[in-house]
Order: structure tokens, then C-alpha cells, then sequence
């Protein structure tokens, strides 16, 4: 029997045959959904000419999923989709162990997500206060800044550097009297990353200029990073009072649909945070999931390396259409399109093609792109080619 | 069955793979498929373990559930790899489903989160919580992590709550917390009283918000028994709480929700960013969708089941003088005169895992789920022999 659940996942799963597989669903069925939207009255993309299918770039997605090990696991615990996640076998606490074993730390240095985001929004919670605000940087992932604006806590965005990296001089001066200074590398949108020296010395002056503050710092991309100079800050967490590192299973891992994140830091930092953690928030098919992927190192690896060369050949391409890129280290381009994001986006949507939103205070000129499969990038690449003509409406 | 397997054939088998696949599965046969993921229920678990501690329904979520997740995957396996974006449309079924809008819904990952969620809104440092003790300590404990008081209203011999005394002691309060049926005490409270009880409530402390936990409504056989939902939608002060993790057999998948008037549920879905799309998986909005979409035989007939299998344990209990308290749920609540600790530690030894402890009644009482008839009949045989015994410490 177990071999009928793994020849099915074998079968779908092959390479050679879900292309085929994809391009026709996706072209059916996204026409259809939109027809039936359109239908209930609601807002919907126009239909794509027949037979396009949509390439979705706009969300920093695994185009490929979490893979044939993963689905099959998930299919193994179908007996079990009635228990809490704390009944079945494996349990959210082997989830905790398998992640503490992975970094070769305890159990007490772990706490689940419901995503990172949870992790990002309990810290918000757990850190700030109407008198202890929120350092973050702009543009960076959003999810903290809207939390804190909605407490009505005290914020401070910094802009980016010149180089689109985080400006660590100015959050470091900012840091003073905060609670949380949030510090997303690679950065989300602007893809650039810092390399280890930098976040070591970032941390041991936040720590000196603002020793209550807690530092969460968002490795969301880790597995994406190629820059040499780059290294996890999970031991850093583990030797400091008050860091934390966030992950992730929705970018490298395939899995952002499944909802599943973790903070690292010292049990005590950890416990502070976990406070606010919804229980039981990772699904009995989540836990076995991410203990499935945790077990496979190689399918990261082949992913990193798949990512590569998909992002040289984008990059490559939008250079060579005049539009240079920010340094990536992530699974997506930021990119000068010298144009508004909007009139790129829309004109990209008409053709299939689904780009980041608007990150201020870069939308009048940049887009973020995420890194599709080979071949979606390269008919994205063409769509490209046709939308960023020379620019007709300067100054709009 | 033939027509899930041709939902199982259109959604999954399209293209050149899928043609494999339906062969595949046209010569295994769909049920065959399916069954055989459900042959050995708790092997996997632990092996021969009866799990009857956490109110859940032992034979899980039905086959067309287990259809949808799989068909959730995507043609080629890469949706889960995609964020979930379609919380709309299980708010959509949801809304059919209970005749209101999608403006009167919020999701939340089990109804934990929206237990949460209410309690964030609505407690504060002088506004407290008020419910019943014991009662489901989701709202309790979250509000004490807040800082914010919490009054316990104490129950009866019966173990139901005398409903004035609840609501003169929610007076000035900033949520009430009414499950009903109640855990972990498993009794239930009719329509019409609850009716004159909110609306009691609601006249002496109009500033009070009530949360109406339904999670066990479906497993309620008592024929004065009615939903809140039509008075949560009109009452910008009442709000109910729903779940799959009982009935519907999805405690694994992580769905819950909240039906209120659209002022009320605006304000949690706020609180919660993007209600539905940042906490919950993509398998689990499937997953709900099949669930409220599947013929209504299916809640009729594991209400049935269950019914039977708690006149069977309650009987079971009552014929050897620990008359439980009156079950309208998947649970029941029993007096074994000794600390439920010793009571647990001694099932759990014969392989049969029950409830944790229920202040202030820890030291008599324990919490006992429905599992299969098969399970009840084996657990039976062990509560014979841990019971047999003398209690080592007086209770």
C-alpha cells in the first residue's frame, strides 16, 4: 500500500511529464477561475488570450513546490489529518526536536510559526510597546511596520544605502530606547544581503546602544544567499541575549502554503516570544511535512543551485534591456525599470505575467520579479522585452 | 464513491501524467486507494494507543476532504509551494453554508486563533474576562498573559452554570466566554435559556461582548438546541465560534472560524493581517471547502455514531456508580474518586491516553473523549482493571 501512495507522487511528479501537466492546468484553469469570478461579481484579472498560461512572479514563491517526498509524507499522515497536531506521529514537538537537531541546539532554543510571519508579528507584539517602538528599514518586508502601526507603536524606518542594502550606521544610531530592531538579510524587496562581519558587529552595537531592544533578524532567503561573505546569525542568537533569528519553509523549502516558520535565540529570548504563540498552529500535515524536508538536504541544495541559474539568466537579461538589478541573494530581482511599477505591472498582467507590487519609495522606478521556473522566465523575459520600450511617459 | 472518484480524476489527472495516474487508479481502484491510507488508524501514533484525551473524531475527515487536500496539491505537485490567496473562497462556502455574509466571517488557524483574537479585542486591564470554571482555557490563559483579569463563575452539582449568577458576575466585564456544550464538562445548556441569557446579559452590561464557543454544536442531540449564529450577525455584541476539528474531523488541518455582525468581525480581522491568508494553510482552505460541500449525511451519521458510543461509555460508568455529567458532546466528564493524575498515569500504562487536569476538579474528576465503539469497548476493559483498584491517595 505504501508503494501505491509513493507511485502516484512518482508518477505526477516526474519531470519530463508535469510540464505538460502544468501548462495545461494552468491555462484551463485560470481562465476558468476567472470566468467564475467574474460571474460572483468579482474583481478579477481580464481572461489571458487562450492558451496563455499565467506565470506567477509576484509573491518570491518555490515555482516547483515542496517536492515528491514532501507530497508523499503528507499523503502518509492522511489517517492521522483528525488528531491535534500534539497527537500525531510525528508530533509539533518532533517538529521542534527534528529543527533543534538540525542546528544542533535544544528544543528550548525553538519556536514554531504559523510562517515567519507569526514569528514576525508575535515579536512585534512581544518586544514593543507604547513607549518602546519598532526599528525597521524601508523598503523591507512590510509585516512588522503594519503591526506597529496598527498598535499605534512608536516607528523608525530607515532608508536603504545607496547600494539598496540595509543602512546599518543609521539603524544602529536608531536604535536607542527601541524594542525591536528588525533586520531582514537578505532584504525583501531589495534583495541584497550582509555578510557575517557586518551582522556580528550590527548586533554587538545595537546590544550596546540599546540593550533592552531584542534584534529579529529575518533569514526568510538564507538558503538562497551565494555571496561568500554571508553566514547564518543563528550561532550569534544562540551566544547573545536578546536575537533572534527567523526562518522559514515557505521560500527554499517549497512550502509557503503550508505555513511553517521558527525563531532561533537563548531559551529566554525564545520564551519571551513564545508567549504569543498561537498553539498548535502548524498543521499535522506542516510537521510532517517540514520533518520530511529537513531530512533531504540534497533537494535544498539542487533548489539554491536551480535558483542561480535562473536568477544569472534573468538578471542577465533584464541588463541587457537596459535595467540593471540590485546584488540578489534571494529567490527575486529588484530591478530599475526607470518606470512605475504599476504601468510595468499591469502591462506584464495583461500578458500573463504577475510582478511584485509597489514598494515605496522606489515604485515610481523599480519592480521587484520573483525567479520563476527556466522556462517561465524566459517567456516572462520576452513580455519583458516588449513592455520596457524606452519610456514614452517620463516623469509621470 | 463514483462520483469522488471522478472529482479525484478531473482535478488531479490532467495531461500526460494524469492519464497515468487515472489508469493507475482505475486499476487500483479509487476506494482502495484511499482506505488503504486508513487501514491502521493509530499504528502510526504509537502503537496500539487508544487516543481519547482530546475530543477529537477518531475516524477523521471524510473521503472527499481527503480528495480535495490531495487535488490541493496541484496538477503537478508545486500549490503548496504557493502562498494561500484563497481564504476567500472558503469564506464564500462558509457564508452560503449559514445563510450570512462574507462580511460576518473571519478565519482563524482552529478556532484557538480566534479564541485569541476575541480576547485580545475585547479584554483589558479593567475590562475582564468572564467564564465559567472549569471551562476551555484558551480565553483564560490569554488574557491573564495580557494582564487582564479573570472571573471564574462557578457551577453547579450538575455541572451547569446558574445562568443569573453568570450574568450578574459579567456585569461591567469585557467578554463573556460561553461554550456550550461546555468543556471540558461536557453539558449543555437549551436554546431558549441561553437565548434569555444573552439577552439578560445583554441589557444589564451592554458594553459586555459574549463569545459563543459552538465547537461541539454538531454532537448535540438535545432536540431544544438552536445556533446563535442569526443573533451574532444582527448583535454587534454577540459572536460565535465555530470549528472543523470536531464533527467535521479535521483537527489536523487547523481550520476554525468566527461569525458575527460586520463591525464586530472587521475589528478581529484586523487584528489577525489578512484574516485567513497569513495563518492558514492552503490544504486546510481545500479541505474546508470539501468539508461544508459534502452531503450533510456525513455530520448526521458521525452524530449518530458518536451518540452511540457515548450511551455506551456513560452506561458503562453509571452501572458501576460514577454517573457522568449529561454529555450533549464527543466527551464526557466522570467522577472516578481518586486525581485524575493517578487515574491517567495508571490508562496511560494500559495504552489508553485520556484527559489532562480540569482545576478545580483535578482531584475527582477526569475528561474522557468518544473514540471508535471498538476503542470505548477495549478503554472500558482498562478503566475495569484501573478502577478495580483502591485509590492510593484520598480524594
Amino acid at each position: 500500500m505504501l508503494r501505491t501512495r509513493r507511485g502516484l507522487f512518482t508518477v505526477v511528479g516526474r519531470e519530463d511529464s508535469y510540464r505538460n501537466t502544468a501548462a495545461l492546468f494552468a491555462a484551463r484553469g485560470h481562465e476558468a477561475y476567472v470566468a467564475e469570478l467574474q460571474t460572483q461579481g468579482r474583481n478579477a484579472r481580464p481572461p489571458l488570450p487562450p492558451g496563455t498560461q499565467e506565470i506567477r512572479i509576484s509573491s518570491n514563491e518555490n515555482p516547483l513546490g515542496p517536492g515528491a517526498k514532501v507530497l508523499d509524507a503528507i499523503v502518509g499522515k492522511f489517517p492521522e489529518a483528525g488528531r491535534y497536531p500534539f497527537n500525531s506521529t510525528p508530533s509539533d514537538a518532533n517538529l521542534t526536536a527534528a529543527i533543534a537537531t538540525h542546528f544542533k541546539i535544544k528544543p528550548e532554543n525553538v519556536s514554531l510559526g504559523a510562517g515567519s510571519q507569526e514569528i514576525l508579528r508575535s515579536a512585534v507584539r512581544a518586544f514593543t510597546g507604547p513607549d518602546r517602538g519598532l526599528v525597521t528599514a524601508a523598503p523591507t518586508f512590510e509585516n512588522p511596520t503594519s503591526l506597529a502601526k496598527k498598535l499605534g507603536h512608536p516607528l523608525t524606518e530607515i532608508p536603504v544605502d545607496a547600494d539598496f542594502r540595509l543602512d546599518v550606521e543609521k539603524m544602529i544610531a536608531a536604535a536607542p530606547g527601541s524594542g525591536l530592531v528588525f533586520f531582514n538579510n537578505p532584504n525583501n524587496p531589495t534583495a541584497t544581503v550582509h555578510g557575517a562581519k557586518t551582522v556580528t558587529d550590527f548586533v554587538a552595537r545595537v546590544r550596546k546602544a540599546a540593550p533592552d531592544a531584542v534584534i529579529l533578524i529575518d533569514e526568510a532567503y538564507h538558503d538562497y544567499v551565494t555571496d561568500p561573505s554571508y553566514a547564518t546569525a543563528v550561532p550569534l542568537a544562540l551566544e547573545t541575549p536578546n536575537v533572534l533569528v527567523a526562518r522559514t519553509f515557505s521560500k527554499a523549502y517549497g512550502m509557503a502554503g503550508m505555513r511553517i516558520g521558527f525563531a532561533v535565540g537563548q531559551a529566554e529570548t525564545v520564551k519571551r516570544l513564545a508567549r504569543f504563540k498561537m498553539p498548535y498552529n502548524i498543521s499535522v500535515f506542516g510537521v510532517v511535512a517540514a520533518i520530511t524536508a529537513l531530512n533531504d538536504p540534497a533537494h535544498i541544495e539542487a533548489e539554491r543551485n536551480r535558483n542561480l541559474e535562473v536568477r544569472s539568466f534573468t538578471a542577465k537579461a533584464l541588463a541587457d534591456l537596459g535595467c540593471k538589478c540590485t546584488d540578489s541573494h534571494g529567490n527575486f530581482l529588484f530591478v530599475e525599470i526607470k518606470r512605475p511599477a504599476k504601468d510595468f505591472r499591469d502591462a506584464c498582467a495583461k500578458q500573463g505575467v504577475s510582478v511584485g507590487r509597489d514598494f515605496p519609495p522606489f515604485e515610481k522606478t523599480h519592480a521587484r520579479i520573483s525567479i520563476g521556473t527556466m522556462d517561465e522566465m524566459r517567456k516572462a523575459v520576452e513580455v519583458f522585452r516588449g513592455v520596457l520600450k524606452p519610456v514614452t511617459t517620463a516623469g509621470r | 464513491m463514483a462520483l469522488s472518484r471522478r472529482n479525484f480524476v478531473r482535478t488531479v489527472g490532467i495531461g500526460a501524467a494524469g492519464a497515468l495516474t487515472t489508469s493507475f487508479i482505475g486499476a487500483r481502484g479509487r476506494e482502495n486507494f484511499i482506505w488503504s491510507a486508513l487501514e491502521a488508524p493509530l499504528e502510526a501514533a504509537a502503537p496500539g494507543t487508544i487516543i481519547i484525551s482530546s475530543n477529537e473524531n477518531p475516524m477523521g475527515p471524510g473521503p472527499k476532504v481527503l480528495d480535495a487536500i490531495k487535488a490541493a496539491f496541484g496538477a503537478d505537485g508545486s500549490r503548496p509551494g504557493r502562498y494561500s490567496g484563497t481564504a476567500r473562497d472558503l469564506i464564500d462556502a462558509l457564508a452560503k453554508k449559514h445563510g450570512v455574509k462574507p462580511e460576518n466571517i473571519v478565519l482563524g488557524c482552529g478556532s484557538t486563533q480566534i479564541l485569541r483574537n476575541v480576547t485580545h479585542n475585547f479584554t483589558a486591564k479593567d475590562k475582564p474576562l468572564v467564564a465559567t470554571i472549569p471551562t476551555y482555557e484558551e480565553c483564560a490563559d490569554y488574557a491573564t498573559l495580557m494582564g487582564n483579569k479573570v472571573v471564574g463563575v462557578p457551577l453547579d452539582s450538575e455541572f451547569r452554570p446558574d445562568l443569573d449568577r453568570f450574568a450578574d458576575m459579567a456585569r461591567g466585564a469585557g467578554l463573556v466566554f460561553y461554550c456550550n456544550p461546555s468543556n471540558p464538562s461536557s453539558t449543555y445548556v437549551g436554546a431558549r435559556a441561553t437565548r434569555d441569557f444573552l439577552a439578560k446579559l445583554n441589557s444589564q452590561s451592554p458594553e459586555t461582548t459574549i463569545l459563543v464557543d459552538e465547537a461541539y454544536f454538531e454532537y448535540v442531540t438535545n432536540p431544544d438546541h438552536e445556533t446563535f449564529i442569526p443573533l451574532a450577525v444582527q448583535n454587534p455584541r454577540v459572536i460565535v465560534a465555530r470549528t472543523f476539528s470536531k464533527a467535521y474531523g479535521m483537527a489536523g488541518l487547523r481550520v476554525g472560524y468566527a461569525i458575527g455582525h460586520a463591525d464586530t468581525i472587521k475589528k478581529l480581522a484586523e487584528w489577525d493581517a489578512g484574516s485567513g491568508t497569513s495563518s492558514m494553510n492552503v490544504l486546510a482552505l481545500q479541505g474546508g471547502i470539501a468539508a461544508i460541500q459534502q452531503d450533510a449525511s456525513f455530520i448526521v451519521s458521525e452524530r449518530a455514531r458518536n451518540t452511540a458510543v457515548r450511551d455506551f461509555t456513560m452506561k458503562w460508568f453509571a452501572d458501576r456508580g460514577m454517573k457522568p455529567a449529561d454529555s450533549q458532546a464527543n466527551f464526557m466528564f466522570v467522577n472516578i474518586g481518586r486525581p485524575a493524575k493517578e487515574f491517567r498515569d495508571a490508562c496511560a500504562a494500559k495504552g489508553v491516553r485520556v484527559a489532562r487536569d480540569f482545576p478545580p476538579f483535578e482531584k475527582t474528576h477526569c475528561r474522557i473523549a468518544f473514540g471508535t465503539m471498538e476503542e470505548m469497548q477495549q478503554a472500558v476493559k482498562v478503566f475495569g482493571e484501573v478502577l478495580g483498584k483502591p485509590a492510593t491517595i484520598a480524594a
